[in-house]
C-alpha cells in the first residue's frame, strides 16, 4: 500500500509502465518540455512525442503502431476533444481486433482529462463518456480514487482493445491508498454498508464516499455502502447486483446527462435480481440535460448535499 | 532483360518484368470474374474493380521487401495478389468459409493478411493514412529497415487526416510512403469540380514529403519510382507518389459506370491500358510472344475458377464434417 494523490497516480502509472513496457510511446502536444518533462528526460522525445494538434492523426497512428506490436498512450488536452478523434477512436482504434478476426491488437489509451470546474465553458467542460458507451470493444475507466487511477491506468495496457481513460482533474489532489497489485477491471467498494449501495464512478464516486462520511457522521446507524465502477466498460455487474442485493436499495449516480451512460443501464440491471430483493425503487442522480455555462457548472451537476439528501430519502 | 530461347522458362518468368505483368493479370481477371460470379449470383460483395490502375499496386508492392507493410485503399486488390496472397485465399474472405484467416468479418476490400504486409483499409476515407504513419513510426521506433505504404485514391485530398498525416510524416520524417491513385475522379464527380490542380504534389510537398510523379498506366515507372521512394523513405524523407492514371472499369459492380460523358476519355485510356503496354513491352524485348501472353491468360483464367471451386467446395466439405 502506498499513499498517493490521484494526480500522483496517474504520473506514476505512466512512469511505471514507461519502465516496465519499452515498446510503449506517448504522443501528445507540449508534453515532453511540458507535461511530461520529466519522463521526456527520462526516456527521450522518440518516446515521448509531441505532435502538432492533430488528435484524428495520433489516434489513427497509435492504432497503427499497435499494428506492429507497439502500445501507445496517447495524450488528449481535455475530454471535449475527443469528438474531433471520434472517428479515429471507434472505426480504427476500437475495430481493429474485431476486424482482424483478433489476428492483431490495440492496447492504446487515450486519456481524456475532464477539465471541470476551470472555466473552460461549454466547449471544455464535458465528459463524453456516453457517447461511447454503445461502441462495442472500447474499454472505458473513469477513475475515482488514486488506486483506480494507477491500477486501471496499467491495467488498460495489457489489454487487446483500446481504452478510454476520463482521468477527472477536479479529483487531482485527492489522496488515497494504491494497493500493491491490480484488482483489474472490477468494481470497488470503497464504504462497506448496509442500508444503501451507492453505485458511481469518477469525481461522483468521491462525491458519494464524501456523503457516506457525512450520513455517517450525522447518525452512526447509517452505514452506506459505495461501489466505485472504474471501468464502467466492461462493468462489473457481479459486484453492482451483490451490493444492492446485500442492501435492498439502490443509488446510481451519474456525472453526464441521464439519457445514456451507466447510469440507465445499471438501474435496467437491477431488473435482474430476484423480485422483492429492494427495499426501494432504485434511482438516479444525474447530470442536467443541458450543457454546462461558463460561470459555474456546479448547479447543474451531481453536488454533496444532492447526494447526502436523495440518500436519506431513500433510507427513510 | 535478355531474349532467352525459350519464352516459357522459368528463369525468365521469375524475372521482375514478368512478375509485374503476371500481378497485374492476375488481378485484372479476378476482378472482371468477381464482378461476373457476382452477377451470377456465386458471391454477394460488391467489387471495385481496379481496371486501368492496376500498374500502381503492383509495381509498388513488387518494388518493397520483406517486413514491408501496405493498406490497400478499397481500389487496391493488386496490392494483397502482389503482397502474395493467393486468389484462393482472399475468396476465402468472399465467402465466408472456415479456413478465412480474418472470418470474413471485414468488407472483401478490406481484408488483411498481417503476416503478409496487407494491414486492414478503412472505410473512413483518409483514416488508414494515419495508421499507415503509425506502422512507419513503430518501424522507426524499432530501427527496422522498413516502410509503411498507403494506398488511396485523389478524392482523399479533401479529408483532414490526410493533411494531419501528410504534416505529422513530414516533420518526423517517417519511413512512410503515400501513394496516390490519382484517376480524377470522385466517384461521379470530376476533379475540376473539387480543387484547382489535378496533381497533388503542390499540396504534399510543402509538408516536407519528397514527391514525384508517376504515370501510373506504366508499371515500370511505377516500379523505379517505388524502388526510389522506398530509398528515400528509409533515408529520413516520407513520399508521396501522384500516379495518374484512369479508372477504365466501373466504379463498382453496384454502382456501374457513374461519370457521364466519358466516352472519348475512355476510349484514349483504353490505348494507355497498362497491362497491354507491359505485354506490348514484353513482346518487344523479345521476352513472350504474343501467343504466350494469350496462353498466360487462359492459364490464369482457368486457375481462377478453379479456386472459386475450390474454395466452394472447401466451403460445402467444412460443413459437411462440422454436421457429421
Amino acid at each position: 500500500m502506498t499513499m498517493l494523490s490521484y494526480r500522483d497516480a496517474v504520473g506514476k502509472a505512466l512512469q511505471d509502465s514507461m519502465r516496465d513496457e519499452p515498446r510503449l510511446i506517448i504522443i501528445g502536444q507540449n508534453i515532453a518540455a511540458h507535461a511530461l518533462k520529466p519522463l521526456a528526460e527520462t526516456y527521450g522525445e522518440e518516446r515521448v512525442r509531441d505532435t502538432s494538434i492533430s488528435e484524428s492523426a495520433m489516434v489513427g497512428m497509435a492504432v497503427g503502431a499497435g499494428m506492429k506490436g507497439m502500445k501507445a498512450v496517447v495524450m488528449i488536452a481535455y475530454a471535449d476533444i475527443a469528438s474531433v478523434c471520434h472517428m479515429a477512436i471507434v472505426q480504427s482504434a476500437a475495430k481493429l481486433h474485431y476486424l482482424t478476426n483478433g489476428r492483431l491488437h490495440c492496447p492504446i489509451i487515450i486519456r481524456l482529462p475532464i477539465a471541470r470546474f476551470r472555466g473552460h465553458g461549454p466547449e471544455g467542460n464535458e465528459v463524453g463518456a456516453s457517447w461511447f458507451y454503445n461502441v462495442p470493444d472500447l474499454n472505458i475507466t473513469m477513475p475515482g480514487s488514486a488506486n483506480e487511477a494507477y491500477w486501471n491506468f496499467r491495467d488498460a495496457l495489457q489489454r487487446p482493445t483500446p481504452t478510454l481513460f476520463f482521468e477527472d482533474r477536479s479529483l487531482h489532489a485527492r489522496s488515497g491508498e494504491v494497493a500493491d497489485n491490480n484488482p483489474g477491471a472490477k468494481a470497488q467498494v470503497t464504504r462497506f454498508g448496509e442500508k444503501l449501495s451507492i453505485i458511481a464512478a469518477g469525481r461522483t464516486a468521491a462525491l458519494a464516499e464524501d456523503a457516506a462520511d457525512e450520513l455517517a457522521r450525522r447518525d452512526r446507524r447509517i452505514s452506506v455502502e459505495v461501489v466505485s465502477l472504474g471501468f464502467i466498460k466492461p462493468l462489473d455487474k457481479e459486484t453492482i447486483l451483490k451490493s444492492a442485493a446485500k442492501t435492498g436499495r439502490a443509488l446510481i449516480v451519474q456525472d453526464e446527462p441521464p439519457l445514456a451512460g451507466y447510469a440507465p443501464y445499471v438501474r435496467c440491471l437491477l431488473d435482474e435480481l430476484p423480485a422483492g430483493s429492494l427495499a426501494a425503487p432504485p434511482r438516479i442522480i444525474a447530470g442536467a440535460d443541458q450543457f454546462l455555462p461558463f460561470w459555474d457548472e456546479r448547479p447543474f451537476l451531481p453536488s454533496l448535499e444532492g447526494v447526502v439528501a436523495v440518500a436519506g430519502e431513500m433510507m427513510r | 532483360m535478355a531474349a532467352t530461347q525459350s519464352n516459357s522458362d522459368r528463369e525468365q518468368r521469375d524475372g521482375i518484368e514478368w512478375r509485374l505483368y503476371q500481378n497485374m493479370l492476375t488481378t485484372r481477371i479476378f476482378e472482371e470474374a468477381l464482378v461476373r460470379w457476382e452477377h451470377e449470383g456465386k458471391i454477394s460483395a460488391q467489387t471495385f474493380p481496379s481496371k486501368g490502375q492496376e500498374a500502381i499496386a503492383v509495381g509498388c508492392c513488387l518494388a518493397l521487401e520483406k517486413g514491408d507493410d501496405v493498406i490497400p485503399s478499397f481500389r487496391t486488390r493488386g496490392a494483397m495478389v502482389a503482397m502474395g496472397v493467393s486468389v484462393a485465399e482472399q475468396l476465402r474472405e468472399f465467402l465466408h468459409t472456415p479456413l478465412a484467416a480474418g472470418d470474413s468479418r471485414d468488407a472483401p476490400h478490406h481484408a488483411s493478411w498481417p503476416e503478409r504486409g496487407v494491414l486492414p483499409g478503412s472505410t473512413m476515407i483518409g483514416g488508414h493514412l494515419a495508421m499507415a504513419a503509425g506502422i512507419a513510426l513503430a518501424n522507426q521506433c524499432d530501427r527496422k529497415f522498413n516502410v509503411g505504404v498507403a494506398f488511396f485514391g485523389d478524392g482523399t485530398l479533401g479529408s483532414g487526416d490526410l493533411h494531419e498525416t501528410l504534416h505529422i510524416a513530414g516533420a518526423w520524417g517517417l519511413p512512410l510512403i503515400l501513394v496516390c491513385e490519382n484517376n480524377g475522379w470522385e466517384m461521379a464527380t470530376p476533379w475540376q469540380k473539387v480543387r484547382k490542380a489535378q496533381s497533388l504534389i503542390p499540396y504534399a510537398e510543402p509538408f516536407g514529403l519528397a514527391a514525384r510523379a508517376v504515370d501510373g498506366n506504366d508499371v515500370l515507372d511505377v516500379y523505379h519510382s517505388a524502388r526510389w521512394a522506398r530509398a528515400t523513405a528509409l533515408a529520413g524523407q516520407p513520399v508521396f507518389l501522384d500516379c495518374v492514371t484512369f479508372r477504365v472499369g466501373l466504379y463498382s459492380s453496384h454502382f456501374g459506370e457513374v461519370r457521364p460523358g466519358i466516352e472519348k476519355e475512355l476510349a484514349a485510356w483504353e490505348e494507355r491500358d497498362p497491362l497491354k503496354r507491359m505485354g506490348d513491352w514484353l513482346i518487344a524485348q523479345g521476352a513472350a510472344s504474343p501467343q504466350d501472353l494469350d496462353r498466360l491468360r487462359q492459364e490464369e483464367e482457368r486457375r481462377i475458377e478453379e479456386s472459386l471451386n475450390e474454395v466452394l467446395a472447401e466451403r460445402t466439405n467444412m460443413a459437411k464434417g462440422a454436421r457429421g
